[in-house]
């Protein structure tokens, strides 16, 4: 195809001027020949001069051809193909044809490019400059012969994020294919907020919204985390598709054990209904809860019936158990320190009568309960956190199988208490008990009480920095403050101490004094031995001395919270973890590792493990800090769920302490909770991009066809090259131009003009 | 063991027909340095009036105290007035008196506010039993000068002094002036208890073992209320409201509704 163009350099009105000249000289010349000849022989040489004229005019216009060759291009077509979890489920719900109901999402779209005797990947591979990519959380290319083995694997669907990358990779002449049930989990702001879409999409929806069947979990609200003894509400909509008239059951388990269950309703096709479970845990720790729904006959996704969900379950209160041997001033103000410290749950047991007591009414007209030993030792113990043996002998009330028991609760990370008196240590019977082992002094079966000697507590180098006896910040205002603490005027003797002594009891408060404080391990749970039953009147005393109780109250509650092994009072602390992080990406571990006196461990051997979701340990080197006491390390969890980190501190061979806490990696989509297909999203997509939705089940021996139309009715795919001739220098108009002018002499010379 | 423990031992055990009453007896005779104290009964000796109509009634509520309870007590009495340095050993105090008493100092009223406020506990006991008058005008003035903006109020019957061991329906001592206690509330606590009914009358008992005052119009059983009384108070101010704790209360509430 050639082209005529005029380049016309010289301005027009020049050559106007030029034109109307030679229409003059023509015009002379037709009047000066007609004298000499015929008219119609003048007629003929004026014309032939006058074409001569028109083509020297053509010619200053600056004459050329534009010479144009097309030639179709194979355009380039992104094939996407979605590979997320949610393609894996059932196509639709057509259980009246065989075999639909198992096939996935993508066996369908794999039927639809491999199967038949001119597949259509081959088609399109023909026709195209085919590029195919799976996508799922990411895009990545996949080779036409591996298409048969794709699996819906995807943990999300970044379907815009995708198409983002597949269109740059593309290029701005290609356009792309995408198979996919439009389950979006990534961004969808690109899709609202723009315009258009730089190449044109053709969607092509996989899965039947209309005939979707699915009940399923959603919307779970829960709390991470639980107190004990309180009342926690598991909220969630239960969502029901295509089930209208049925009544669904509801499930709500604990571990195994049946909770709660609840029948609901289902009153039309899109039902969606809130339901509330409630539940009280009685024990701490991390609890795992199940909700669930049995698989309905006809439902196509049996993954979103099962939600299942753990709760970190505290104490809101440390739960406090005295046994008193009797009343007295030091069960007084021991209950009135534990009573005031709103953190503190007490039940106590003291003992108004003893069995050679005789009482002069009857039993109805005393206030006095059966003490429940079966109740509280055999089933009540693990419910608190702290036992108190105040001034307490078993001998009277029962046997040493119930302190085997105290020693098992000890054992399995209980705290124990025993304060000194007439009944307690030696003279509780307790050197020939289960608890001789627990408690952490030494006894001999001889240790007295003794009474009447004034005794002043002196602090030892240990109990300077332990935190029961760390009244005040300060390390010497401490120290004056113990100086201060009113004289004791009981003391029960022990044999030696085997844990760490805080306190001594001397008569002057010299140091060699007996051990009055002395705290230690058993097994998870740790103890306490506090040799005197005068602890209140560090109390009393002190305010009869215009000082303050708050010593007293302080060492009370300091040890509380030290038995029940609070946070704050571990030698081993994990410290808080961030929120949950996405599989792949590295988890931020640090540990706080603290010696015996509370002081930081620079030289702590610090053993990392974290518990996976399956139950699987990983072990994870740890590494000092900067911050003295501190470790630290990375951990890159591979998979979802829920994982555990267990951390264990030794220094010089001193087990210190342990640790755990739980963290969630999760990725921040759920791939598997919904999978109704969205073919409202293609369409969407389809329209912005000037594209075309086409649904899986429309597709045929046609479609290709009308996508291939669409796109070379908006833009040819082809190559047009073309090429400038310019007239004015062509020998052909020259030559003829000489030929008119000879034609014309040669006339001349004939008719004798010249 | 003197005459006078013998002739008193011998008694009980002829009252009551129990060896162990003997027992016990014998056991609180013991000198006292040699077993554990846990409760002193402590009086205050003021100025004034008559701080010690009853000097008798200590004993026999102590012996009453460890023969039933649990707690080991001196037998005798401590006499200590407010300004004693150690009177915060003593954080069960008693009060008795007659008469008109010279009001206390400014100092003693800081004490016996400190004192009461921080966990100590008083029990007022009138021996006159003339509402109005002598003791109870003086304790009644200088209680209002400790607790400026606190009143007496009468002790509901289900207060926790009243359940502390016995559950006392009917409050004892020699006469009957008021079926109630009275008590000052701080809190959850009622850390002064009064009563008009001359509760140690009813306690005093002689060197021979013979009471020595009549309770009246209810006899022994007026007196033994007293001495459940005196027992529940002393095991109040040693348990504070322990009897209140939820474990105990359906079973006082069964025992009550029989």
């Amino acid at each position: 195809m050639k082209d005529l163009f005029f380049i016309g350099t010289i301005p027009w009105w020049a050559i106007l001027l030029v034109a109307l000249g030679m229409a003059g000289v023509l015009a002379a010349q037709f009047l000066s020949l007609k004298q000499r000849l015929s008219k119609p022989r003048s007629s003929i040489l004026t014309l032939l001069r006058g074409l001569v004229y028109a083509l020297l005019i053509f010619f200053l216009l600056s004459p050329g051809l534009v010479e144009r060759r097309v030639t179709q291009l194979r355009r380039p077509l992104a094939l996407l193909l979605d590979t997320s979890q949610s393609m894996g489920f059932p196509t639709g719900a057509d259980s009246g044809q065989e075999g639909s109901k198992g096939r996935s999402r993508l066996d369908l779209v794999k039927e639809k490019l491999l199967s038949g005797k001119e597949p259509l990947i081959r088609t399109l591979a023909r026709d195209y400059d085919l590029r195919i990519y799976q996508f799922g959380a990411s895009l990545a290319p996949v080779a036409s012969d591996s298409l048969p083995q794709l699996a819906p694997q995807g943990r999300g669907t970044r379907l815009f994020e995708a198409l983002g990358e597949a269109a740059r990779q593309t290029g701005s002449q290609g356009a792309i294919l995408i198979f996919s049930d439009g389950i979006a989990n990534g961004e969808t702001k690109s899709l609202e907020e723009s315009a258009s879409f730089p190449l044109p999409v053709f969607p092509v929806a996989v899965g039947e919204s209309q005939k979707f069947t699915d009940i399923r979990l959603a919307d779970l609200r829960v709390p991470e985390f639980a107190f004990r003894g309180r009342e926690i509400k598991v909220d969630f909509a239960v969502e029901a598709f295509g089930f209208a008239g049925k009544t669904i059951p509801i499930y709500f388990n604990r571990g195994q054990n049946l909770l709660s269950s609840r029948n609901i309703t289902v009153d039309k096709d899109a039902f969606t209904q809130r339901v509330t479970f409630s539940t009280t845990p009685k024990e701490i720790g991390s609890q795992s809860f199940t909700l669930s729904i049995p698989l309905q006959p006809g439902e196509q996704i049996s993954q979103n019936n099962q939600q299942e969900f753990k709760v970190e379950v505290q104490r809101d209160k440390i739960r406090v158990l005295t046994l008193s041997g009797s009343p007295s001033w030091n069960y007084r103000f021991l209950r009135m320190a534990l009573k005031q410290d709103p953190s503190i749950d007490l039940v106590s047991f003291v003992f108004l009568r003893t069995p050679t007591d005789s009482v002069d009414v009857p039993d109805s007209q005393l206030s006095l309960i059966p003490f429940p030993i079966d109740e509280l030792f055999l089933e009540e113990l693990k419910n608190f956190d702290i036992v108190i043996m105040d001034d307490f002998s078993y001998r009277s009330y029962f046997n040493t199988l119930y302190l085997e028991k105290v020693r098992d609760f000890v054992r399995d990370g209980g705290g124990l208490a025993m304060l000194g008196g007439a009944r307690a240590f030696d003279s509780g019977g307790y050197s020939d008990s289960p608890l001789r082992e627990v408690v952490p002094v030494e006894m001999n079966g001889k240790g007295i009480y003794q009474t009447g000697n004034p005794l002043r507590a002196l602090l030892t180098a240990p109990g300077k920095a332990h935190p029961i006896t760390r009244l005040l910040p300060d390390a010497r205002a401490n120290e004056e403050a113990w100086k201060k603490m009113p004289l004791l005027t009981t003391l029960n003797q022990i044999v030696r101490a085997r844990g760490e002594t805080l306190l001594t009891a001397g008569p002057d408060g010299a140091s060699g004094g007996s051990p009055l404080l002395t705290v230690g391990r058993y097994g998870k749970g740790r103890t306490l031995a506090l040799m005197s039953n005068d602890l209140w009147r560090w109390n009393f005393i002190a305010v009869g001395g215009s000082e303050s109780p708050q010593n007293h109250l302080k060492l009370i509650r300091q040890s509380v919270r030290w038995l029940a092994q609070e946070p704050s009072f571990e030698q081993v602390q994990i410290q808080p973890i961030g929120s949950s992080s996405a599989p792949g990406e590295k988890v931020e571990l640090k540990v706080r590792v603290l010696k015996d006196d509370f002081t930081p461990a620079a030289h702590a051997t610090v053993r990392l493990k974290v518990v996976g979701p399956e139950g699987e340990p990983i072990a994870v080197e740890s590494f000092p800090d900067a911050e003295e006491g501190d470790y630290r390390a990375e951990f890159t969890p591979t998979k979802e769920g829920s994982y555990r980190l267990e951390a264990a501190a030794q220094l010089a061979g001193k087990i210190l302490g342990k640790d755990r806490k739980s963290f969630r990696v999760a990725f921040p989509y759920g791939e598997l909770e919904d999978g109704r297909p969205r073919p409202e999203l293609l369409k969407k997509l389809a329209e912005k991009s000037h594209g075309e939705f086409i649904p899986i089940s429309d597709w045929n021996g046609k479609t290709l066809e009308q996508i291939a139309a669409k796109l070379n009715a908006q833009s040819p795919s082809e190559i047009v090259e073309s090429r400038q001739i310019q007239l004015w220098s062509s020998l052909w108009f020259f030559s003829l131009i000489l030929t008119l002018l000879c034609i014309e002499w040669w006339l001349r010379r004939k008719w004798g003009l010249v | 063991m003197n005459r006078r423990s013998f002739l008193r031992i011998l008694s009980y055990s002829l009252l009551t027909g129990s060896g162990l009453l003997a027992k016990k007896l014998a056991a609180a005779d013991e000198p006292e340095k040699a077993r554990p104290i846990q409760f002193v009964f402590a009086q205050i000796r003021y100025r004034g009036g008559d701080w010690n109509p009853h000097p008798l009634a200590t004993t026999p509520l102590m012996e009453e105290l460890m023969l039933r309870t649990s707690v080991e007590a001196a037998t005798g009495r401590q006499e200590i007035d407010l300004r004693n340095p150690n009177l915060f050993s003593f954080p069960f105090l008693y009060m008795a008196g007659k008469y008109d008493f010279e009001p206390f100092t400014k100092e003693e009223i800081e004490i016996l506010r400190r004192f009461l406020s921080y966990g100590g506990f008083l029990l007022a006991d009138d021996a006159l039993g003339q509402p109005g008058y002598g003791f109870d005008k003086s304790f009644r003035q200088e209680m209002k000068k400790i607790f400026p903006d606190k009143e007496f109020t009468r002790l509901p019957s289900g207060h926790a002094a009243l359940r502390s061991y016995y559950l006392l329906r009917r409050i004892g001592g020699t006469r009957m002036v008021h079926p109630y206690l009275e008590g000052i509330n701080l809190g959850n606590t009622t850390p002064v208890v009064y009563c008009q009914n001359d509760l140690g009358g009813a306690w005093e008992r002689d060197q021979l073992g013979n009471w020595v005052n009549p309770c009246t119009p209810g006899g022994d059983e007026q007196r033994r209320d007293a001495f459940h009384l005196g027992i529940n108070l002393i095991l109040y101010a040693m348990t504070e409201n322990y009897k209140e704790d939820l474990i105990h209360v359906p079973f006082i509430r069964r025992r009550l509704t029989r």
